[in-house]
Order: C-alpha cells, then sequence, then structure tokens
C-alpha cells in the first residue's frame, strides 16, 4: 500500500505547479532570447552560419542520446569516440567510393553501439558502466588500428559535405532530416512506442509481453546510427581526423537532451525537445562569445545554465 | 569441490584479490622472468599510479555504494589541482586545505540539491562535472599554470622504502582510515544500509537525507586532494580531459567489488581494484607493450565485471539449465515410447 | 494523561482525503488495536504518529502537549517504536547490525559485546534463539524477517510501540510468543498500538479498539464490551453482502491444468484445475506462496517447472511470450512497479499490449489505437474524459482498472490470472471491482486470483483453495467453508 500511497504524495496540487513551470520556462525563453537579439552581430550571417553548423556536429549525437535516455538507460559516455571512430572509419574507406564508406560509416556505428545495447537489454547490465567500457575498447583499438597517426581521406567527394542548398549549409539539412527521421520513429512507430514504455517501467513492459531486450538494442543501433552520420559530417568538415574529433560531445549531447525536456528517468522524450535544447546551449554559448566572455567563462556559465535548467524541469515535473 | 573453491574466488567479497592475484600471475607469466615486472622501480610507479586513481576510485566508489553516481569527481581532481597550485605558493599547506575544502563544498551542494529536491545523482553531478570543469578552465585561464615551490614536488615524489613516496603514503592513510570507519562504526553500516534499502533505512530510523550529502562531501575531497597532490607532484596544474579520470576510476571500483545497485563494497576490496589497474598499466609499460593494450584490458575487464555483476545474468543461465534439462527429458520420454 | 494523542487529523494525497478529522487518544499500559479495511486509513495514520508523514490539520500531542514530530529519528527520540507493515530491513546487512539500525543511542564503534547480549536476548523474545546474529538478512525468509524486525522493536527504548500487521507471515507459534512480548511490554507501563484486520487477534491480546472507516474514525471500545459481528458492523458500515454481487455459479469445462508446479524455494507439487467461468481463489497469506504461482503462471519465473495446459493446449513456463501467445494475462500486486505505466497516460496505458495488432509495415494506426482504447475503457468503466491524464493521476480504484483493461478485449476470453486485485484500492472501488471481474467469468474467462485478504476470497470465490509456506492445504467449493477455517489453514503449520 505504500508505494501507492506515496505515488500518490507525487500527484501533484494539479494546475498551479505546472503553470507556473511553464511561466518561469516562457520567461527563460524570452530572456535568452533578448539577450540573443540585443547581442551585436548575433544577426549576422556568419554567426547563424557559425550556430547551425555548431547545432549540427552536436546535435546529431544528442538526437542519439536521446534514444537511449528515453529507454531508461540515462546516458552513454562512448558516443563520442564512436563519433571519432566513424569518422575514420569513414575517411579510410572513402577509396571505395562516397556511398559506400558512408554505408560501412553507418554499419560500424550501428554494431559497436548495437552491441552495447543488447548487453544492457539482455543482462541489464549497468548502462553507464557499459558505455565506460565502450569507451576504453574503441580508444584502444583506434590507437591499435592506426598506429596513432592522422587518418586523411583516401579518396575524393568531401566537397558535397560543404556547399549549402538554399543557403543552408548541408551539414545542417544533414542534421535536421536525422531529427525528422528520429521524431518520426519515436512518434509513429511500433518501436518508438516500445522504447517509451520500457522507460517509464522496464517490469511492467516485461509483464505486459514487449520484448524489452530488442527494443533497448535497436534504440542503442539508432543511437549509433546518429553517432555516424556526426561523424561523417566532422570527418568532411575537417578533411582528416583522430579521435580526440568526437571527445567531449557526450557531456554536451546529455546536456542537450536534458536542457530540451527529456527526463532522465526516461519515458518520455523527443527529438525536437532535443533539438530545442541544443539550440539553446548553442545560442548561449554564441552569445557569451560575441559579449567578449573569455572562452574559459563560457564553459562555466554554460555548465551553470545546464545546471540550473535541469533542476527545473525536474522540480517542475515532480511539483 | 573445484567448483566451491571457483565460487568463493569470484564472490563479491574476495572477487577483488582474486583479480588482483590473477593479473600479478599473467604479468609475471608474460614477463618470463625478465625482470621488467618483478623490480623496485615497477612496484615503485605502481604505487604512484595508486595515489592518484585510488582517491578518485574511493570517492566514486563510495557514491556507488549508495545506490548514486558522481560524476563530478573528475571535475573536481581537475579544480582541486589548480586551485591549490595557485593559492599554495607561499604555503603548500594552505593550498592543500583549499582544494580539499573546495571539494568538500562541491560535494555538500551537489549533495543538498539531490536531497532537497530529490532529484538523481547523474543529472546533478553532471551539471556538477560541468560546472567544476568550467571553473577549472577559468581559474588557469585554459592554460598550464606552473607550481613554483618545487622543493615540494620533489618532496612528495622521494621515494623511501624504496616502494612508496610521501604521495602514496598519504592515499594509503586515507584508504586506511576509510577501511577502519566503514568497518568499525556505524557510519559504515549506515552508508551500506542506505545503499542496500534507501526506503527500509529511512523508515528504521536512519537519516538518509544526512549520509548521502556526507558521503558527496567525501568524495568531493577524496577526489579534490588526488587533485592537488597531482598537481603539487608534477609543479604545475592543467584542465585535465574528462575521460582520463572517469573510466579508469569507475573500472577500479567495480573491480573492486563496489556495485553499481549500491548495499555492497569496501575501501579494501576498492584498493585491490586500483591496485589491478595500476599492476596492469604498469606492468604492462614495464614489458614493453604497447599503451593501448592498456585501454583494451581495462575495457575488457570493465566489461566483463559488468556483465558477471548485471542482474539478469543468473536468471538467465537458470532459465537455460532448465529448458536443456526440460528438452533432455522429453526426448528421453520420446525414446522410450 | 494521554501518552499519546491526535485531534482533527486530516491527511491529503492530491484530491482524495486519506484521513479526515480523526481524534484518538492511547493511554500507558494499554494494548490497542487500530482496525479498518483495506484503504481505511490504518496504515496513514501510523505514519503520522511515527514521523513518516505530517498531517495537513490537525495536532498531535504527546504527554498532552502539541509536538510535530519531523520525522522518524525525532520519533525515536520522543520514545516512539515502529514495526512496519513493509519490512525496513537493509538486506545486506547482518541480523545484529539491523537489530541496531537507526537507533540513536548506539555508539561510533558499534559492535560492542553489550551490544550483541541485547540482541540476542531480544531475539530470543521472539522466538529465534537458533538464528544466528551474523547471519546476512537477505537469506532469510520473510516470516523470520518480520521476527527480527520485532526484535528490533523490543530494543528501542520507547514508550509507545506501533506494530501494523506483524502477524501477517507468522504461524500460530510464533504470534502466540509476540503476544507474550506484548504482554510482558505492557505489564512494564508501555502502550502498544496494534494495528490488523484479524479480529481474533484484536479480542486475544488488546484491551480496547479504534474502528477506521474510509478515513474516519467511527468509534472507540473496550474490547470487553463489544463482540466480533459488532467490530465488522463498524469496520464494514453495512452489511457484507453489499460489497459482493451475486452470482449463479456456471462453470464450464477445464480452461487451466496445472500439474506438479515447483517454483523454489517456496512452492512445490502444486496441483489445480480451474474451470472457464469461474474464480479460483488461491488465499494465502505473505510468504505462502499464491502470488508467486500466478507469476509462475505469468512466465515470470526464472525457475519455475511444471506441466500445466491452458485449453487444452500445453503451455511452457519461463517465458511471457509463451503465456500470453496461450491467452493467459497477468494483473500484477505491485501496481505501481509492475503493473502499470505510471508517466503514460491512461489510454496508452489501455492498449499498451494491443500495439502489435495496430501496425502495419512498423507504423502505429494512432487513430484505430484511440478507438480501442475507448473501447477498453468503456469496457472496464472509465470515465473517457480520464483518457489522457497520466495513470499517476488515477486514484488507486481507477488504476487496477487500467491494469484489467489492458488485459481483456482480445478475441478469444482466455485465463485472468490476478494477484491481490484490491490492494491499495479504496472502499468504494472495490465493490466496482469484484463486479467487474464477475463480469469477466460471465464472458467466458477463467479468473485465478491470488489474496490474502479471507473475506474477499470468501465473497468472490467459486472455488477456494488455501496454501500455506507453498503447500496446499484445502480445497473447498463456494458454501462449504467458513472464514474461520480458511484462516486456520493458512496460519496453521500445515499436516503432514
Amino acid at each position: 500500500m505504500t508505494e501507492i500511497a506515496l505515488n500518490n504524495r507525487l500527484r501533484g496540487s494539479g494546475l498551479r505547479a505546472r503553470h507556473l513551470v511553464l511561466g518561469i520556462r516562457i520567461v527563460a525563453a524570452a530572456t535568452i532570447a533578448g539577450f540573443a537579439l540585443t547581442t551585436q552581430g548575433f544577426l549576422s550571417t556568419l554567426s547563424i552560419n557559425a550556430l547551425l553548423t555548431a547545432i549540427s556536429f552536436v546535435g546529431c549525437v544528442a538526437v542519439g542520446m536521446t534514444f537511449i535516455t528515453l529507454t531508461g538507460n540515462i546516458m552513454s559516455l562512448a558516443l563520442g569516440a564512436t563519433v571519432s571512430a566513424t569518422a575514420l572509419t569513414f575517411l579510410a574507406t572513402l577509396s571505395f567510393g562516397i556511398v559506400p564508406a558512408l554505408l560501412v560509416a553507418l554499419l560500424f556505428g550501428v554494431v559497436i553501439t548495437g552491441l552495447q545495447g543488447f548487453l544492457v537489454g539482455y543482462f541489464q547490465a549497468n548502462p553507464i558502466l557499459v558505455s565506460i567500457a565502450a569507451l576504453s575498447l574503441l580508444l584502444g583499438a583506434a590507437a591499435f588500428a592506426t598506429g596513432g597517426h592522422r587518418i586523411y581521406p583516401a579518396g575524393e567527394g568531401l566537397a558535397i559535405f560543404k556547399g549549402r542548398i538554399a543557403g543552408i549549409p548541408v551539414q545542417a539539412l544533414c542534421f535536421f532530416a536525422t531529427v525528422i527521421a528520429a521524431q518520426f520513429i519515436l512518434s509513429w512507430t511500433r518501436i518508438g512506442r516500445q522504447m517509451a514504455m520500457v522507460g517509464s517501467n522496464s517490469r511492467a513492459a516485461t509483464a505486459a509481453g514487449i520484448e524489452t531486450t530488442w527494443t533497448i538494442t535497436i534504440a542503442y543501433m539508432a543511437a549509433g546510427a546518429c553517432a555516424a552520420i556526426s561523424g561523417v559530417l566532422l570527418a568532411a568538415r575537417y578533411g582528416s581526423g583522430d579521435m580526440e574529433l568526437g571527445a567531449g560531445y557526450d557531456y554536451t549531447a546529455i546536456a542537450a537532451v536534458l536542457v530540451g525536456g527529456t527526463a532522465i528517468a526516461g519515458g518520455s522524450g523527443s527529438a525536437v525537445r532535443t533539438l530545442v535544447g541544443v539550440t539553446v546551449i548553442a545560442i548561449i554559448e554564441v552569445v557569451l562569445l560575441l559579449r567578449g566572455f573569455s572562452e574559459q567563462l563560457q564553459y562555466l556559465i554554460t555548465g551553470i545554465i545546464v545546471l540550473a535548467v535541469i533542476m527545473l524541469h525536474v522540480v517542475g515535473e515532480r511539483r | 569441490m573445484i567448483q566451491q573453491v571457483g565460487r568463493f574466488l569470484i564472490a563479491p567479497a574476495a572477487r577483488p584479490f582474486t583479480i588482483m592475484a590473477g593479473a600479478v600471475v599473467v604479468l609475471g607469466l608474460i614477463d618470463r622472468g625478465n625482470g621488467y615486472f618483478f623490480s623496485l622501480g615497477t612496484l615503485f610507479s605502481v604505487m604512484q599510479l595508486f595515489a592518484s586513481l585510488g582517491l578518485v576510485a574511493l570517492g566514486l566508489g563510495l557514491s556507488m555504494m549508495v545506490r548514486e553516481f558522481d560524476l563530478s569527481v573528475a571535475g573536481m581532481f581537475s579544480l582541486a589541482g589548480c586551485i591549490a597550485v595557485i593559492t599554495g605558493g607561499t604555503n603548500p599547506w594552505l593550498g592543500a586545505l583549499l582544494g580539499v575544502a573546495a571539494g568538500v563544498v562541491s560535494g555538500l551542494i551537489q549533495g543538498l540539491i539531490m536531497t532537497r529536491l530529490k532529484l538523481s545523482s547523474v543529472g546533478v553531478t553532471l551539471g556538477g562535472l560541468l560546472t567544476l570543469q568550467g571553473l577549472a578552465y577559468v581559474l588557469s585561464g585554459n592554460q598550464t599554470v606552473s607550481y613554483p615551490n618545487m622543493s615540494v614536488a620533489l618532496g612528495l615524489n622521494a621515494p623511501f622504502a624504496q616502494l612508496f613516496s610521501v604521495r602514496s603514503a598519504v592515499a594509503l592513510a586515507v584508504f586506511l582510515l576509510a577501511a577502519l570507519l566503514m568497518r568499525y562504526t556505524y557510519v559504515g553500516r549506515d552508508v551500506i544500509a542506505t545503499g542496500s534499502d534507501r526506503r527500509a533505512s529511512r523508515v528504521a530510523g536512519l537519516n538518509t537525507d544526512r549520509i548521502l550529502i556526507g558521503v558527496f562531501a567525501a568524495s568531493g575531497a577524496s577526489s579534490a586532494l588526488a587533485g592537488v597532490l597531482l598537481s603539487y607532484s608534477l609543479g604545475a596544474a592543467s584542465p585535465v580531459g574528462l575521460s582520463d579520470v572517469l573510466a579508469p576510476a569507475a573500472a577500479a571500483a567495480i573491480v573492486g567489488g563496489v556495485s553499481v545497485v549500491g548495499g555492497r563494497g569496501s575501501p579494501a576490496g576498492i584498493a585491490a581494484g586500483v591496485l589491478t589497474l595500476c599492476i596492469l598499466r604498469s606492468g604492462l609499460s614495464a614489458i614493453g607493450v604497447p599503451p593501448y593494450v592498456h585501454d583494451l584490458v581495462t575495457g575488457g575487464i570493465l566489461l566483463f565485471i559488468a556483465v558477471l555483476d548485471a542482474p539478469e545474468l543468473a536468471r538467465h543461465i537458470t532459465a537455460w539449465r532448465l529448458d536443456r534439462a526440460e528438452r533432455r527429458a522429453q526426448t528421453f520420454t520420446a525414446k522410450l515410447s | 494523561m494521554s501518552v499519546l494523542a491526535v485531534k482533527g487529523v486530516t491527511k491529503r494525497f492530491g484530491p482524495n482525503a486519506v484521513l479526515k478529522n480523526v481524534s484518538l487518544s492511547l493511554d500507558a499500559r494499554e494494548i490497542h488495536a487500530i482496525c479498518g479495511e483495506n484503504g481505511a486509513g490504518k496504515s496513514t495514520l501510523v505514519k503520522i504518529l511515527t514521523g513518516l508523514y505530517s498531517p495537513d490539520e490537525g495536532v498531535v500531542s504527546i504527554d498532552d502537549k502539541p509536538t510535530a514530530i519531523q520525522n522518524p529519528q525525532h520519533a525515536q527520540e520522543l520514545g516512539i517504536a515502529l514495526v512496519a507493515q513493509e519490512l525496513s530491513l537493509a538486506p545486506a546487512l547482518s541480523v545484529l547490525d539491523n537489530i541496531w539500525l537507526g537507533n540513536r543511542n548506539v555508539p561510533l564503534f558499534h559492535r560492542r559485546k553489550s551490544l550483541r547480549m541485547k540482541a540476542r536476548a531480544a531475539l530470543d523474545q521472539v522466538g529465534l534463539s537458533d538464528l544466528s546474529l551474523d547471519a546476512p538478512v537477505s537469506g532469510l525468509s520473510i516470516g523470520r524477517r518480520q521476527l527480527v524486525e520485532t526484535a528490533r522493536m523490543l530494543t528501542r527504548e520507547a514508550r509507545v510501540f506501533f506494530l501494523d500487521e506483524p502477524t501477517a507471515t507468522l504461524s500460530d507459534v510464533e504470534i502466540e510468543r509476540i503476544f507474550d512480548a506484548l504482554r510482558t511490554l505492557k505489564a512494564e507501563g508501555k502502550t502498544i498500538v496494534y494495528i490488523t484486520h484479524r479480529l481474533g487477534e484484536v479480542f486475544e491480546v488488546c484491551d480496547s479498539v479504534s474502528v477506521l472507516r474510509n478515513g474516519e474514525l467511527v468509534g472507540t471500545r473496550p474490547t470487553a464490551e463489544i463482540d466480533r459481528g459488532h467490530l465488522m458492523e463498524m469496520m464494514l458500515g453495512r452489511s457484507i453482502g453489499e460489497m459482493y454481487p451475486t452470482w449463479q455459479s456456471k462453470p464450464a469445462g477445464a480452461a487451466l491444468t496445472i500439474k506438479n508446479l515447483h517454483v523454489p524455494p517456496v512452492v512445490r507439487d502444486f496441483n489445480l484445475v480451474a474451470e472457464r467461468g469461474a474464480v479460483t481463489c488461491i488465499a494465502g497469506q505473505v510468504g505462502s506462496g499464491a502470488l508467486t504461482i500466478l507469476r509462475a503462471l505469468a512466465g515470470l519465473s526464472a525457475v519455475a517447472t511444471g506441466e500445466v495446459t491452458v485449453l487444452g493446449k500445453p503451455m511452457r513456463l519461463r517465458s511471457v511470450a509463451a503465456a500470453r501467445s496461450a491467452d493467459v494475462q497477468f494483473i500484477s500486486e505491485d501496481r505501481a512497479g509492475e503493473g502499470i505505466f505510471l508517466r503514460l497516460s491512461a489510454g496508452q496505458n489501455l492498449i499498451a499490449a494491443k500495439l502489435r495488432e495496430h501496425t502495419t509495415w512498423g507504423v502505429l494506426a494512432r487513430a484505430k489505437l484511440r478507438a480501442t482504447a475507448a473501447k477498453l475503457a468503456g469496457a472496464v468503466g472509465i470515465d473517457l474524459t480520464r483518457l489522457r491524464s497520466p495513470a499517476d493521476e488515477l486514484s488507486g480504484g481507477n488504476q487496477q482498472k487500467l491494469a484489467f483493461g489492458r488485459s481483456i478485449g482480445s478475441a478469444q476470453p482466455g485465463v485472468l490470472l490476478m494477484n491481490e486485485p484490491t490492494r491499495g484500492v479504496d472502499v468504494g472501488a472495490r465493490a466496482e471491482i469484484y463486479r467487474l471481474v464477475r463480469g469477466f467469468c460471465d464472458q467466458g474467462y477463467c479468473v485465478v486470483m491470488a489474496s490474502s485478504d479471507i473475506e474477499e476470497v470468501l465473497g468472490i470465490a467459486d472455488r477456494v483453495i488455501s496454501m500455506y509456506r507453498g503447500h496446499q492445504v484445502g480445497s473447498y467449493r463456494r458454501g462449504e467453508v467458513d472464514m474461520h477455517r480458511v484462516l486456520a489453514d493458512i496460519t496453521h503449520p500445515a499436516a503432514a
């Protein structure tokens, strides 16, 4: 009886709390928008482009992270390394042509991350530990495979990624396409619905007959695909790569996911929300840069804002 | 009989020491009597590594014992080093004190946020990690800050008894203190109880909020101390890459018998886990193996234990065994008829 | 002067008032019972008096002085000890550590000889002389854990002792030991508050009884002045007949046959034949194996073995998929943890198990899903306007209906397994649940139910199977047995 009673406790005081949180979110959004628009140089094409590019790379990873968080597996610390590894794979196989290289990179990302998902789903191994293990293994394997050297493109064809279509950078278009595909999976497909159910309550999902192992594995595979897309885009941008390429993306990605409003406990979330989260963080960083804050202060302020937003979201949901 | 001995060795309490012994044996075999592994020089470098990794793993391990996960240990490790180096020029004790105090304060603040707002530790310590790392960047101006007091640096690293330095001795002392506290006082019992079943502990009368805050303060202090000692001994501090510290610390804790779901683990076990990883790292490089092997081995061990500890493993094995027995029974009865 | 009292206490959870204006006074040298049905508010009142909750309105007084009890630690300082209904032992610790867990008077170096001796004495007093102090609690059965928890209560130097359903897992002999310990405490001048719905125990050991019904105090009487029937009337507020529907039994052939079911470590050699159109109840207290049996049939046990036949076809155990394809549906006793998806909406919960039928090429047919959700909601009596609300905003009764709704609606009526279907459901909704269950029977379902509420079992079942510690004790048809007999079955050691 107690668990039920405790849940009753959280049933909320109804309208008032929810309206309060919505109000705070609107005020926060308005403040950020206000700061942004009053910053000199923000609306220039240069900074908008910089914004879009920055969003695209980390954004793909954040969308992938959303799948993992949604299924109740909190986060993966290996996605950044997966980005680097798929970038290297892409560059190394370019000699076979751009499409085969793309497919190989995608396959690589899907398999590496999918295996982690299988362990997490089948054995219920701790997701953070599995991702830390995968991180170590990836770094080691990459060092072995590359011998520590930078990898340069083995073939031609990267120019496609550097152009624009209708004035929008190709990278940003790839990112938006990823968001749309991910959101479709989450909202409209059975497997997407199953992911939310597994994240909400995996025991109930099992009891309801859902194949939790398969669901979690697919979620991780989707995350791996998103990381691979980011890796390909990064490889194209920089023209060469090493394992430092995606380092640190994991933290920014999970921050974007949480800022966007996906619950860290799993069960609710969307790719569109993550898009919002990535955009908010990127806007804050660009604004700080334009206003002359030193780079170090940017990192700190972003960190504090992320912490504050996370607290706000969860407090709002709990009340 | 063999099964029984085997099961004893794999049991969570004994496992860290079994693995450590195994690592020593394996490396000794690979070394094949060349003397690179079993040398005092190697053992000294093991202890030096232990000094840094151990304290961070201790902090992270404590947070795992209460069923939480302190991601911010990596950030505190960086930040405390920077604080100590910047403020400890004339008085090294002052710098050390400030660094450790920063660790305590960060743990207190994060613990308070977690308990008052009833948030899970992953979100809060993630924010803490980013904030602390950001502070480290700000304080150091994103450059390496050098520490002028060379005598301290040398003093900390000077070997005595050929195996230890002041740095590793301090780390061992902290572990000893933690082990005594956990085993012989009710603090240790309360920490395990909180990790084992937080709701039950609260009903029994424990102030679980206070225990959690205390654990995070201890975790912050421990990783801060590690950062301070390392920076002093290197004579410089720089904001360290995040991945370098977190992965080995988690691996060390879990090899050390700490369970992610809480309620299990001990400082002695964590020490054994840390030693195992340090033995592997120093041992492998002493033998002349390229550094990536260490990453592969660490990752492999961590993966293996993550699966071994996983809740569903036992269930799947039992189910598989029963299925096999039933199939055999069916073919048997089919043969009879 | 009263030792502990409440005046005008009200407590709400969301829109529900679980306690309404309750006033009660407890004196020294008294064993005071608090009775009421499931959901009457007994546990909530106890939680307020032991510092786990605070009242929304009203005053708690100690020795006639108003005091706010802030948390369990504070309650301990004030001299209040509790044996909770859900056990509060830490599985990772030993018996000794658990006994002293949370006790304020323990010194820093806590494993002293004097504490060992006191713990030993307390264990002996509750009949656990053969239990080692260093045994890990994780290895103990539920009954022994409950006794350890009672021993812990005895080591707290308290003035008021609360016991919430302390005998739910114990045998006759063990229960008598607890009573002896309580009588000793009373002679020492302490106050004991005994919460139970076992009316026999109330008359055996308690001096007075207060009855709660629907969150209100109905009255307080000395046990010498009333009898069992009177007490039941106070608890129910009406005759027992209105709670349960009447029906004509129409069993229609065997739907579920179980042979030699073993579910280590508790259940051995269980056999059963359950019929369509009938409710078969497995009655047993916590730890009797009743819940375990149904979970094993649902495919949720990794260690169950035996032969099970559903509607003539053999069914594999240890697999949820096998159970579901045999048209066996399971409704869990742990609603929040396993039964429903609290953060999803009511509508999403209803169709949770039907996604496959509404998918083409991996894409969900959302409009069709909504229609199905509405249909299921109608079948179980959930208001259509609540379909969009998150499930955790619904009352316990509505949540249970969600769990039912999810399990019905397939083409063939099959087997419905329900564990403790009215746990955490208030009195008003329970009658509705019973009507629903009988309705399922009429539609041709075979209903198998596990429950520890004997009154409920007798009110709703066509057949009653009583269980004690993993073994079947008795099997009765409706009308052949009374409450006394079933209660005796489930608390007596089984005759060898």
